[in-house]
């Protein structure tokens, strides 16, 4: 039985048509996957059914019944329920809170908190999805959160579940256990939407399969007639071989020594007694869930973060030095953020490039900047590393991700540092990009350079790793490398490692 | 997204319209009090541009310029000055002391008055950027804070301690005329004070869009956490931009004292309001120091005209500063103005 | 003697705390508000004019209100609604504020400086009946204007409509993660303008307090940063009723302690900065201690 018909769906944005004449049926019972690259279109077409856009043109029909939906209010009202990638939470009001939140049991004016923590209870017990109502929502961790949002939308009376990348902060586990439950919720009689790229878990989820590219549906698939080569097609319309590098393994002097490393944050180690070495010529990866100190090492080896412990880069003590110091012995740094923290979106793409040199003699003389020696730096890594740009004098804000990335990447390469580390290297980036951040720093390996990647995505790690370290609770309790660096390994450290090792 | 050109011209329009706006509005203001709008901003214009009205609105423009780029250095490294009034004070005292007490020959003793006040009005904002760093009371507020302690201050000292019994005001001793900063050059009608913000003005253009301590600036305006990330030392740098913006307005303080008042009067630096016009003259050019330069300019010609106006016509010069205040509403609204979609 | 303090007290912090709970609102509705000061200045200039148009402290009241309701709508439209920057938005009117009011003075009134005029009476003051008997307390809160109870009454309905209503809970959610709260479907917009417009209200009781309480005149710039210190006294209170509460009568207290030495004969310049003196070390004692509490952690 169709629950959610969604027909002729189009919307433009100025001269960008974002969605044109889509089509979506989803049945009752069934789990749906729409996936596609960034910019495909996904995300408009979702925030249209969920009623934070209005389309130009086509219906939805939920139950067989025309919706018209002027806010996300009229969405929920009609049955849609979205668990969002970046979690719709208040971090300093409590689960029963956010959960009771524009829906509050009570009477007049007045918010029941004991009707509220009942609610939080009852639907925990009934779908398996238990919280304690009077947490706050800022100590929870991840997984825990997202349970909070599936309960929102159940509390809600959602019949259609949209979720969007649910699984890029979880662990292997977390996952499977996500997925227990989306079964369940289908099982139901719910209709769920899984928007992903990630083809193996559509295929080990889902029913059926849209594919968008370009703002247009490329592909109607069912999941069990099809098979990964058929998706990958349909999602780029050509065949991407995955990068995966020749794993080396290498003696050299170690690069970067870290030695009994830790991060206090009120008065808890977040990094926890941490020591590994990386070397010239090989890519180490770190792996972990989310949330277990991952950031804080990294922020403590590039001296953005205070910390102790020691930090030996290219043979030199740098454990007191400054970040800019600490640039100066050889470190590179691609930070996970690139709008918080990796660039100044509202400045042009060769001040960003410029900014972090801009005291070196190749940029200023004399305390004054030497423009034109910018701007041809800039064009060079331009036409270099393919940034799609209409000059180097527009705006880094103005790029798509992929683009402003390899701006990123592109500066921090050419400062030339024996030891690069690298966080999410390829998050929001379109499926062209990845393969080229890939190939780069596949490359600068085999010139000889040491590479300490951070990812969450655990197909990455595996696909660019010589060596991968887990991360759990601050500390790094498994070092694999060979036939241990498999998913099945990886996922048990990551969940603490002592129940499968 | 547009390129940067677009970006300038759009925004240049979005200033345009605020004024006119403004002009509407205070226009509005002054019908509803019985006067005649047109024959204000008749008399405002050439109050303000012709005659004698031209020298005076150069000589205004030196403290409010220097009170705009005080604010605008502020804003351009993401600080907000609230606490001009307080350097200004504190600036000028000290330059009144040093020039009364200081046992050197007239011109030696004017220039360490200067660094006195430089020094004065530079630390006086240092410490409100300390108590942002170390226990994280914003800029903003103890800024503001210690101005209104500086005006109680500086008011008891002129009142009691340091008062010449010889006037019936609350003032210290007049300083002696060779320590006075002079007001014209070879004849010229131009005042040292000119001289001297009109360097410091080319400075601080020149480093803003040159100087690499400029782009530093710039960019921890843009991103702090970017500018950190990149190598930037943040804490050293809040210190250093709050001193030099403290300085700037300590540096208007004794400009005015050695060059136009010649003795610290309770009250007479503040009257005229030079910090708030300063801050709204750095607001409407969106903190770009040369477009400061203007703007402030614009402001000194403008309330120069509302004296005239309030000569002529009777009505209060003070319909200037409501201009003033709605260009910045204006302005600060305009995403009402400029809605796009 | 003690009492007679205290009771001073209630009157000298009324302003404050109704400014602060203006604030209050506006920082739990996540718009940062430095206007207050700009706001009470025009109520307090609004009760005055309207005391001398109509001749009734009420009507002043609600004059002034209604004044600066309209005075805040340009926060409540461009900062909340539009997107504008609240804090140049709130520079603007603060000094749009002390503008019109000394041009209006003039042009209305013909005056600079100070209005007094034998229209403008300060508004009655209540006696509280047999609570009055009360020992101590009964001395302190009796015989004070309906503003002074209001004030205190709005702590606590304040208290009551932030953490026990589902409106009070829109709110915090609203001022925490905006973009959050309208995904849930809460109006942000609607919220935020309504909550700075009620924010205006607040600020002309305020106002209106200050010129008609314990004075009934209109002085330029008389609000003489106390909008600011109630901008502290938010922080101070982390944006709780109560403590906001309290730190205003620290406030009330250092002003009524500086009115008294100076009729000891210290001179007014050194009593006058005591509010804000107070305030500024209270920011240092608050950060000191956060501080603190970050060294004992590491």
């Amino acid at each position: 039985m169709t629950l959610l018909q969604m027909k002729g769906i189009s919307k433009r944005f100025g001269s960008l048509v974002a969605n044109d004449g889509i089509d979506l049926s989803v049945n009752s019972g069934e789990i749906h996957a729409l996936m596609g690259e960034n910019g495909a279109g996904k995300s408009t077409l979702m925030n249209i059914l969920y009623g934070l856009l209005k389309p130009d043109a086509g219906e939805i029909r939920i139950d067989g019944k025309a919706m018209d939906f002027a806010s996300p209010l009229g969405a929920i009202a009609a049955g849609v329920g979205m668990v969002h990638q970046t979690f719709r939470q208040f971090p300093d009001l409590t689960v029963w809170e956010n959960l009771v939140f524009q829906n509050e049991p009570g009477q007049g004016p007045f918010v029941s908190a004991a009707a509220a923590r009942d609610v939080v209870r009852q639907l925990g017990e009934k779908h398996g999805l238990e919280i304690d109502p009077d947490s706050r929502v800022r100590d929870l961790a991840v997984g825990i959160r997202q349970r909070l949002e599936i309960l929102k939308a159940l509390s809600r009376q959602a019949k259609v579940l949209i979720l969007d990348e649910p699984t890029a902060v979880l662990t292997p586990q977390e996952r499977d256990s996500l997925f227990t439950a989306m079964r369940h919720l289908a099982s139901k009689g719910m209709a769920l939407i899984l928007v992903t790229h990630k083809i193996p878990e559509v295929i080990a989820v889902t029913d059926e399969i849209t594919v968008m590219r370009d703002g247009r549906v490329s592909g109607t698939l069912t999941t069990r007639e099809t098979s990964e080569a058929e998706i990958i097609r349909a999602m780029v319309g050509r065949n991407v071989p995955p990068t995966v590098a020749t794993k080396v393994t290498s003696t050299a002097q170690p690069m970067l020594s870290v030695r009994n490393l830790s991060v206090r944050r009120g008065g808890v180690a977040v990094v926890d007694d941490v020591s590994f070495d990386v070397r010239p010529g090989e890519i180490v990866g770190i792996a972990g869930v989310s949330g277990n100190g991952q950031p804080q090492l990294i922020s403590a080896v590039a001296g953005l973060e205070a910390s102790t412990g020691e930090v030996v880069i290219a043979g030199r003590n740098v454990s007191g030095l400054s970040i800019a110091d600490r640039r100066a012995v050889g470190i590179s740094y691609v930070p996970e953020d690139r709008h918080l923290t990796g660039t100044a979106p509202a400045a042009s793409i060769a001040e960003n490039i410029a900014f972090g040199t801009h005291r070196t003699a190749a940029v200023a003389r004399y305390g004054f900047l030497r423009k034109q020696a910018i701007r041809t730096q800039a064009h060079k890594l331009i036409e270099q590393f393919k940034v799609k740009a209409a000059s180097e004098q527009v705006p880094i804000g103005s790029l798509s991700g992929g683009n402003m990335q390899k701006v990123v990447i592109a500066r921090e390469i050419e400062h030339g540092s024996p030891l690069i580390v690298i966080e999410e290297p390829t998050r929001g980036v379109d499926v062209g990009a990845i393969e080229f951040i890939h190939k780069t720093l596949i490359a600068e390996r085999d010139k000889g350079r040491a590479i300490l990647v951070v990812s969450s995505d655990l197909t990455e790690l595996l696909a660019l790793s010589d060596r991968i370290l887990v991360m759990f609770e601050g500390r790094i309790d498994a070092s694999l490398s060979g036939k241990d660096m498999n998913e099945a390994t990886i996922g048990r450290w990551m969940m603490g490692g002592a129940a499968g090792a | 997204m547009t390129g940067v050109g677009l970006e300038t011209r759009s925004r240049f329009a979005a200033i345009l319209l605020s004024i006119v706006v403004a002009v509407v509005l205070g226009g509005l203001v002054v019908l509803s009090t019985g006067a005649n709008p047109i024959s204000v901003y008749q008399e405002i214009v050439r109050g303000a541009l012709l005659g004698r009205g031209l020298d005076e609105t150069l000589s205004r423009s030196v403290p409010l310029i220097g009170m705009g780029l005080a604010a605008a250095i502020a804003f351009r490294a993401g600080l907000i000055n609230l606490g001009g009034d307080g350097q200004m004070l504190v600036g000028g005292l000290a330059a009144a002391l040093v020039a009364l007490y200081v046992p050197a020959p007239g011109a030696v003793r004017a220039v360490l008055a200067l660094m006195a006040a430089i020094c004065a009005g530079g630390l006086y904002a240092w410490i409100a950027a300390v108590l942002q760093l170390g226990l994280a009371i914003p800029f903003l507020i103890t800024s503001l804070l210690l101005s209104y302690i500086a005006r109680g201050v500086t008011s008891y000292l002129v009142r009691y301690p340091l008062r010449d019994p010889s006037t019936g005001m609350p003032e210290t001793y007049r300083v002696a005329s060779a320590a006075r900063l002079p007001n014209s050059i070879f004849d010229l009608p131009i005042s040292v004070g000119m001289l001297i913000m009109a360097a410091v003005a080319v400075a601080v253009i020149v480093n803003d869009k040159h100087g690499v301590n400029g782009f530093e600036w710039r960019m921890t305006g843009l991103n702090p956490r970017f500018a950190g990330y990149s190598g930037t030392n943040l804490q050293r740098q809040t210190q250093r931009v709050a001193f030099l913006s403290g300085a700037l307005a300590g540096l208007v303080g004794a400009l005015l004292i050695l060059g136009q008042q010649y003795r610290f009067t309770d009250g007479a630096l503040l009257a005229p309001g030079y910090t708030w016009s300063g801050l709204m003259a750095a607001v409407l050019a969106m903190a770009s120091p040369i477009a400061t330069v203007v703007t402030a300019a614009f402001f000194a010609a403008l309330q120069v005209g509302g004296f005239s106006m309030e000569r002529a016509l009777g009505l209060p010069a003070v319909l200037t500063w409501v201009l003033q205040a709605l260009i910045i509403l204006c302005l600060a609204a305009r995403p009402v103005f400029f809605k796009r979609r | 003697m003690l009492n007679m303090l205290l009771s001073q007290v209630l009157d000298l912090m009324t302003p404050v705390l109704l400014a602060a709970m203006a604030g209050t609102l506006c920082e739990r509705a996540g718009v940062f508000n430095i206007a207050l000061e700009g706001k009470m200045l025009v109520g307090a200039f609004a009760a005055v004019a309207a005391s001398i148009a109509f001749g009734s402290p009420m009507l002043a009241v609600l004059f002034a209100v209604a004044c600066t309701v309209i005075f805040a709508s340009p926060l409540a439209l461009g900062g909340a609604r539009f997107g504008g920057d609240p804090i140049v938005i709130g520079i603007g009117l603060n000094l749009l504020a002390a503008g019109l009011t000394t041009y209006l003075l003039s042009a209305l009134f013909g005056v600079t400086g100070t209005l007094v005029d034998p229209a403008v009476t300060a508004l009655p003051r209540f006696g509280i009946g047999a609570l009055a008997g009360l020992p101590v307390l009964g001395a302190i809160v009796d015989g004070h204007n309906l503003l002074v109870y209001l004030s205190w009454l709005l702590v606590l309905v304040l208290n009551i409509y932030l953490f026990r209503t589902r409106w009070g809970l829109r709110l915090r959610g609203i001022g925490e993660v905006p973009s959050a709260a309208a995904a849930m479907g809460a109006n942000v917009n609607r919220y935020q303008t309504a909550i700075v417009l009620l924010a205006g209200a607040l600020c002309g009781l305020a106002g209106a307090q200050l010129a008609l309480g314990s004075v009934a005149l209109f002085a330029e710039n008389m609000t003489a940063g106390r909008g600011w210190i109630a901008v502290v006294a938010v922080m101070l209170g982390r944006a709780h009723p109560l403590g906001i509460a309290l730190a205003c009568f620290g406030f009330g207290l250092a002003d009524a302690i500086g009115l008294r030495l100076q009729g000891q004969g210290l001179p007014n310049q050194i009593t006058d900065i005591a509010p804000y003196a107070i305030t500024l070390l209270a920011m240092i004692g608050l950060g000191l201690r956060g501080a603190m509490r970050k060294i004992r952690n590491t």
